[in-house]
C-alpha cells in the first residue's frame, strides 16, 4: 500500500512538519518553512545540474551522483538558509502574532517571484533532470528515514534541556519570560534558523528525489499545508508534526481508489482532525498515559519517568 | 545631584515620568532603596505603582528621567538585562507559565544559572544530568521554602490563588536577585494569609542570607496599610503618579498628605 516512493515523501512531510513546529515552541507562527525549502531545493538543483566538480553535470541525468556532494549540498543549504534566516528572523521576528505570520507569508512569495523570473533558475519551467544519489526510491527513503531520526533526535534533546525550557516559557508568557532573564528575542531566532535549516536540507533531499524542481514547490499552499500538518498532529511535542507530517502526506495518495471524492475526505479529515482534537492528535498529557503504560525498566531506560524531585530531595 | 558619601544606593529612580498619551501615570518619581531595607509603595488604585515597577523592570519605557542600579543607569534596558543585574519581580495579576509545572516555572527562573556546555547538553552527558539534577533541588528547596514542594509536578494552572502568588515568589527567588519586587502580593488573601505574608517575607529574607552571600532587599507594593506599617522600614506614597510622602512608617502615617489621599481633606482640627 505504501511504496518506497510514497514514504520517501511522507518522512519530507514529518521533516517540514518539523520546521514549522520549531518557531512554534516558542509561540512564533511562521510560514516561511516553503521558503526555506524552495532555497534548498533550487540551490541543489542549481549545483548539481551546473557545476561538474560535484559529480553531475549534463552527462550525468541518469543515476551515480556522488553522496558526498548530496551532503556538500546540505552543508551549503544548512549554512546559507541559516545566514540568511538569522538576517531576515531579526527583523522579522520584532512583529508578534499574525503580524510575524504575515511577513512570513510575504517573504514565500517574494522567493517564489524572484525564481519565477530568474533566467538561472528556469523560470517557470525550472530545472530538470536533477541527477540521481540513488537508484531506487528505497535509498531516497533509507537516506530520509536517517535524516528525519538525526532531527527528532536534535528536537527531544532541545525539549529536555535548557533552550526547550526557555522557548516553552517564551510561548507562555513572553513578559513573565524576559522578567526570568530570558533574552527572548535570541531564542526566537535560534528556532527560526533552526526551522530554516531543516526546511532547506529537506528543500536538497526533495530537489533530488523530484528529479526536477521548479518555483511551484515552495508557494503558499505549501504553507498551509505544512501548518495543516502541525495543526493535524499537535504543536506542543515534536511527536505531533512528524505524525501530522506522515499521516496528511499519506492520506491524499492512500485515498486515490475513491477518485476524485479524495479530496472531500481529505478537507473533512483536515476539518475534524482540530474540532475533535483541538490539541492535535498527540498531546504531552497522552504521552505521559502511554510512557505510565510501559514497563517500569523501559520507563527508565528511555528517561520517560518524570523526575521526582521529592525523590532526589529527600534522601 | 548632591554629593554622597559612601556607596550608591542599591537603587535610584530619579525624576522618572511616564506618560501614556495625556495621562501622566508617573509624574517625576524620586526614591532610593539603600541595600537590606524592605522599601515599601504605598497609593490608592491608579496611582502609578504597578507602572513605576515596570519602568524599573524595563517592561515600559519612561519617557523621561532615570534609573540607576548601583550607580549604573539602566534607563530603558530590556527586561531580560535588568533580570540578569539582580532585579526579579513578581507580578500583581500573576504571570505564570501555565504550560508547565510548579517545578519547570521555578526552574525557568533558575534560566541565567542553569547554563551548560552546549555538547554536552546535546549528548546528555554524565555531568550535566548531575548538574540538572542539582538545580532541579535548588527549584525544588525553593518550592519547599514557599510551603508548595508537594505541588512540584502539578500544573500551575492546578494551583489556588495564595498559592500561585507564592509559586511566583519561588520563581522570582530562582534568580538569586538582590532586590526583589514585589507588585501586591497578598491581594486576594485573606486576613490571616496577609498575616503570614510578612512572616513569610521575613523569613525568605532569613533563608536567603544564609544560601546567598549578600542580603536580599524588597521593594513591595501593597494596599494593605497595617501589614506594610509592620513589615517596611521606608515607605513611599503615591497619588495619582506623583510621590506624595517619603519616610518611615511612623512619618508617613502622620503626613497630612497621605492622610488626605486615602481619607480626603481632614478637618481643620490643628489650626
Amino acid at each position: 500500500m505504501i511504496d518506497s516512493t510514497l514514504l520517501v515523501q511522507m518522512l519530507l512531510g514529518a521533516l517540514l512538519g518539523l520546521s514549522v513546529y520549531l518557531p512554534l515552541a516558542c509561540g512564533q507562527l511562521s510560514l516561511a518553512t516553503p521558503g526555506f525549502y524552495a532555497i534548498g531545493g533550487t540551490l541543489a538543483a542549481l549545483l548539481s545540474t551546473r557545476v561538474r566538480a560535484l559529480g553531475g553535470g549534463e552527462s550525468a541525468s541518469g543515476s551515480g551522483y556522488p553522496i558526498t556532494s548530496l551532503l556538500l549540498e546540505m552543508l551549503l543549504a544548512a549554512v546559507l538558509c541559516g545566514v540568511l534566516a538569522n538576517g531576515i528572523g531579526a527583523v522579522v521576528l520584532r512583529l508578534r502574532g499574525i503580524y510575524l505570520t504575515i511577513a512570513t507569508i510575504a517573504l514565500v512569495e517574494i522567493l517564489r517571484v524572484v525564481s519565477l523570473n530568474l533566467t538561472i533558475t528556469g523560470g517557470a519551467v525550472g530545472i530538470f533532470a536533477i541527477p540521481q544519489p540513488f537508484d531506487q526510491p528505497a535509498g531516497y527513503a533509507l537516506f530520509t528515514l536517517g535524516l528525519l531520526l538525526l532531527v527528532c533526535w536534535l528536537c527531544q534533546r532541545l525539549a529536555v534541556t535548557r533552550p526547550g525550557l526557555a522557548m516553552a516559557a517564551i510561548r507562555d508568557d513572553e513578559i513573565a519570560a524576559a522578567s526570568s532573564g530570558i533574552a527572548i528575542e535570541r531564542w526566537k531566532r535560534l528556532a527560526f534558523v533552526l526551522s530554516a535549516l531543516v526546511a532547506g536540507v529537506c528543500g536538497v533531499v526533495a530537489a533530488h528525489f523530484l528529479n526536477a524542481w521548479n518555483p511551484r514547490m515552495g508557494n503558499f499552499d505549501a504553507s498551509i499545508t505544512t501548518l495543516a500538518f502541525v495543526v493535524f498532529g499537535g504543536s506542543r511535542t515534536w511527536i505531533g508534526p512528524v505524525v501530522g507530517g506522515l499521516a496528511l502526506t499519506a492520506l491524499p495518495e492512500l485515498l486515490r481508489p475513491v477518485g476524485d471524492l479524495r479530496l472531500i475526505v481529505f478537507g473533512l479529515v483536515i476539518l475534524l482532525g482540530p474540532s475533535l482534537f483541538p490539541q492535535g492528535l498527540i498531546t504531552p498529557e497522552l504521552l505521559a498515559n502511554v510512557a505510565r503504560r510501559l514497563p517500569l525498566p523501559l520507563q527508565q531506560s528511555l528517561r520517560l519517568e518524570k523526575v521526582r524531585a521529592q525523590g532526589e530531595g529527600k534522601p | 545631584m548632591s554629593s554622597r558619601a559612601g556607596p550608591p544606593p542599591l537603587l535610584a529612580v530619579d525624576q522618572l515620568s511616564c506618560l501614556f498619551g495625556g495621562l501622566v501615570a508617573v509624574d517625576q518619581v524620586s526614591l532610593q532603596v539603600q541595600p537590606g531595607e524592605i522599601f515599601g509603595l504605598l497609593g490608592p488604585n491608579g496611582a502609578g505603582k504597578t507602572t513605576l515597577f515596570n519602568l524599573i523592570s524595563g517592561i515600559t519605557r519612561p519617557s523621561s528621567g532615570a534609573v540607576h542600579w548601583k550607580g549604573m543607569a539602566i534607563t530603558g534596558a530590556p527586561s531580560h538585562r535588568v533580570a540578569a543585574l539582580g532585579l526579579a519581580r513578581t507580578f500583581q495579576n500573576l504571570r505564570l507559565f501555565s504550560s508547565l509545572s510548579c517545578l519547570d516555572n521555578v526552574r525557568v527562573g533558575l534560566h541565567r544559572h542553569s547554563r551548560q556546555p552546549r555538547l554536552q547538553a546535546l549528548l546528555g552527558t554524565r555531568a550535566f544530568e548531575q548538574r540538572e539534577a542539582e538545580l532541579r533541588l535548588e527549584a525544588w528547596q525553593l518550592l519547599e521554602s514557599m510551603g508548595i514542594a508537594e505541588l512540584a509536578d502539578r500544573p500551575s494552572t492546578s494551583l489556588s490563588y495564595g498559592q500561585r502568588r507564592r509559586l511566583e515568589i519561588a520563581r522570582a527567588l530562582a534568580c538569586r536577585p538582590e532586590l526583589l519586587l514585589l507588585d501586591e502580593p497578598a491581594a486576594g488573601m485573606n486576613t490571616t494569609e496577609k498575616g503570614e505574608l510578612a512572616e513569610l517575607i521575613h523569613r525568605i529574607r532569613a533563608d536567603y542570607r544564609i544560601r546567598a552571600a549578600h542580603s536580599l532587599t524588597v521593594l513591595i507594593i501593597e494596599h494593605h496599610v497595617p501589614l506594610m506599617m509592620e513589615l517596611c522600614d521606608r515607605l513611599a506614597v503615591l497619588n495619582f503618579g506623583r510621590r506624595i510622602a517619603l519616610g518611615t512608617p511612623l512619618e508617613v502615617r502622620r503626613d497630612p498628605a497621605v492622610i488626605e489621599a486615602y481619607l480626603g481633606s481632614a478637618p481643620q482640627e490643628d489650626s
